[in-house]
């Protein structure tokens, strides 16, 4: 069970964000202000933080900045109400893991979590392997139970970054950030129509759709299908 | 008001104090230089008198010195001869005011006339004779003091006046500057009150008011294009956001009373989640739009290749066009070098070919160039939709406009505005075009350095 820890002034906010954590199993503690939530990471061994960036008192990058000096490692998933361009570089320069911009989905929170609970180990590893789906990421060619598949460079990035993640939920906003390295989404059926793609060519017809779609939050690859 | 008013008068009276010391300080050295010359010629003189009498045989020197005396009609001239213990001999001079033999000085000597003794101011030789006689020489300095009183005459005649006439010139000035700013502080205040019609006078053309009347004027007018901007703005906010809200209040009220199941329910909600996502999209952009406005993010500027860039967004929206069976053509320049923000250039190709390929029809045409001629680039974005009427190309650029043919098509409305807002930022150039479809083009000036 893993226990989280939410810095957040804002009281519904908190409300509803720790309400929706507990509902999904994790042990939320809660602090409405920097030196509260400063000596709550200090003492509790929280899996994952979840700091707004704007607090009373010390905000949200000060927090990271001194417990990243004091050598605590926890990843921090940061939060925004400031939508301005260079909140995001500013927000993962101070030592923060991953950055949301409010007003988020819950699905969105949720799978963000989950990421940074689930952080792929960079292993050394040149092939991947996930149920039927294989990558050579030296040779950079794919195949699902023997058939080679022909990707585009994107594509095979996409189903790289799905295959490090198996089982767990990918947002758009997730695979347009660090598949794309882009910040805004123009359109999210773009990804969409990507995905569509790359499922179109790993799944031959009569298999398993490796790559579900959930509704209204993003995809997930199984890896048992 | 009063304030200034007392200010300006202050000024006037200070004004005329000026004059008035620099005046008398004038007189003065008129009557200095005038005294100082006369002085010296009646040193000049007496020392002459003197020298020829001392020079003459003592015998002559009695009648010498009652010859002085008495060639004098207007008691301008004194002289006297003096013993060697200072008793007099002849002369007009009652007594020997000092006994040197160093030049001429001003004393006061009693003169004895006809009718009594007279104290005078004179300059006075006194030179000691050969037997050890005292002679004496002097000349009445009257004039000096009838200059003086000229002098003085002059400045109350003159400079009286010349003062009211400094005070009075300085009052009408200062009332007039005074009217002319109680006027401009009554229109700037019916401006400030929100009357932004109003306009400062420009009178002459040359004077500080009229300068600054005229800028202000200025300012006033870019103000009011501003406010009607923003005014259009809020409205055209208020409907886009006020659309998609409505449907969510429609849905949820309607799921509310007639929802048969949990599934209905949900089904309800996740239409309502759509709308809202939908309004929080048009209020991110709108905030993004202002950040690129206030052009925060300069200091990431440099040289990127714009190629590279818009392939990249051209690789981004291949699928999409392709499921619609619309051809996106490229045709790039090898290296198009432009000075920007590779993430803000990145958005801005990725929003015009958004908008090509939306505004397209299935089966249509999307083309895609880089031209880049010594430094000078164009990026260039064709399609085959319904274009952009004359009337509309300049109001598309603005926040929130979105020609009302295409208020069907999903998106915000924003792109154009966003990728107008990203070109200022670069000083690049927007321009929209027509003919079949619509071309839009953002022009980069030549990298200089």
């Amino acid at each position: 069970m893993s226990k989280l820890l939410l810095i957040e002034d804002d009281e519904e906010t908190a409300v509803e964000v720790v309400g929706e954590l507990t509902h999904r199993g994790y042990v939320v503690d809660r602090a409405a202000t920097g030196p509260a939530g400063i000596e709550l990471a200090r003492a509790g061994d929280h899996d994952v933080l979840i700091v707004d960036r704007l607090l009373p008192e010390i905000d949200g990058l000060t927090i990271i900045e001194t417990l990243r000096h004091e050598n605590k490692r926890t990843p921090v998933l940061v939060l925004s109400a400031l939508g301005a361009l260079d909140d995001r570089i500013r927000g993962l320069r101070a030592g923060g893991d991953d950055y949301l911009t409010k007003p988020f989905a819950l699905v969105e929170l949720i799978a963000r979590i989950e990421a940074l609970l689930r952080r792929p180990a960079m292993s050394r590893e040149t092939r991947l392997r996930v149920g039927p789906l294989e990558l050579d990421l030296i040779e950079r060619t794919a195949t699902r139970s023997g058939r080679k598949i022909d990707l585009l460079p994107r594509e095979f990035r996409l189903l790289e970054y799905m295959m490090r993640r198996p089982d767990q939920m990918v947002t758009r906003a997730m695979l347009f950030e660090d598949v794309w390295n882009y910040r805004f989404v123009p359109d999210s059926n773009l990804v969409d129509v990507h995905m569509g793609k790359l499922r179109h060519k790993i799944d031959a017809p009569g298999d398993d759709p490796i790559i579900q779609n959930v509704r209204g939050a993003g995809f997930i690859l199984r890896a048992n299908v | 008001m009063f304030r200034l008013r007392l200010t300006s008068f202050r000024l006037a009276i200070a004004f005329a104090c000026a004059f008035f010391l620099c005046t008398v300080a004038l007189f003065g050295l008129v009557y200095w230089q005038a005294t100082t010359w006369l002085t010296t010629h009646f040193d000049g003189v007496v020392i002459k008198r003197a020298t020829v009498i001392a020079a003459m045989p003592p015998d002559r020197w009695i009648s010498a010195v009652q010859e002085r005396v008495n060639e004098d009609p207007g008691n301008l001239l004194s002289a006297g001869l003096f013993t060697q213990d200072g008793h007099r001999v002849a002369g007009n001079v009652a007594t020997l005011p000092f006994r040197a033999a160093d030049g001429a000085r001003g004393v006061t000597i009693m003169r004895i006339d006809p009718d009594g003794q007279h104290a005078q101011r004179v300059r006075a030789v006194v030179l000691k004779l050969s037997r050890g006689e005292w002679l004496i020489v002097g000349r009445n300095i009257q004039e000096n003091e009838e200059i003086a009183e000229i002098i003085g005459r002059v400045l109350v005649l003159g400079l009286l006046p010349a003062l009211g006439l400094a005070i009075l010139a300085g009052v009408l000035l200062s009332i007039g500057s005074r009217q002319r700013i109680e006027e401009l502080t009554t229109l700037a205040g019916q401006i400030a009150a929100g009357d932004l019609h109003q306009r400062l006078p420009v009178v002459e053309g040359d004077h500080p008011y009229d300068k600054l009347s005229a800028i202000i004027n200025g300012m006033l007018e870019h103000m009011q294009s501003l406010v009607g901007q923003l005014a259009n703005v809020g409205n055209d906010i208020a409907h886009d956001l006020r659309t998609p809200l409505t449907r969510v209040r429609t849905t949820l009220e309607r799921a509310r009373e007639n929802s048969q199941s949990v599934d209905e329910l949900r089904a309800a909600a996740d239409r309502a989640i759509d709308g809202l996502d939908k309004s929080l999209a048009i209020v991110t952009a709108l905030l993004r739009i202002a950040a690129i406005e206030h052009g925060r993010r300069t200091v990431a500027f440099g040289t990127v290749n714009l190629t590279e860039i818009v392939a990249e967004a051209v690789e981004l929206y291949g699928p999409m066009a392709e499921t619609r069976n619309i051809r996106l053509s490229a045709n790039f320049a090898a290296n198009a070098p432009v000075v920007g923000d590779r993430d803000l250039l990145f958005e801005a190709a990725a929003n015009l070919i958004d908008n090509a390929v939306k505004f397209t029809p299935d089966n249509g045409k999307v083309e895609v160039t880089v031209t880049s001629d010594d430094g000078h680039t164009v990026l260039c974005v064709r399609d085959t939709g319904p274009g952009i009427s004359e009337e509309e190309r300049e109001a598309v650029t603005r926040r929130f406009y979105r020609a009302d043919k295409s208020r069907r098509t999903p998106g915000a409305g924003l792109g154009l505005s966003l990728v107008s807002a990203i070109a200022k930022l670069h000083g690049f150039r927007l321009v929209i075009g027509g003919g079949p479809g619509c071309v839009i083009e953002i022009i980069c000036p030549e990298i200089s350095g």
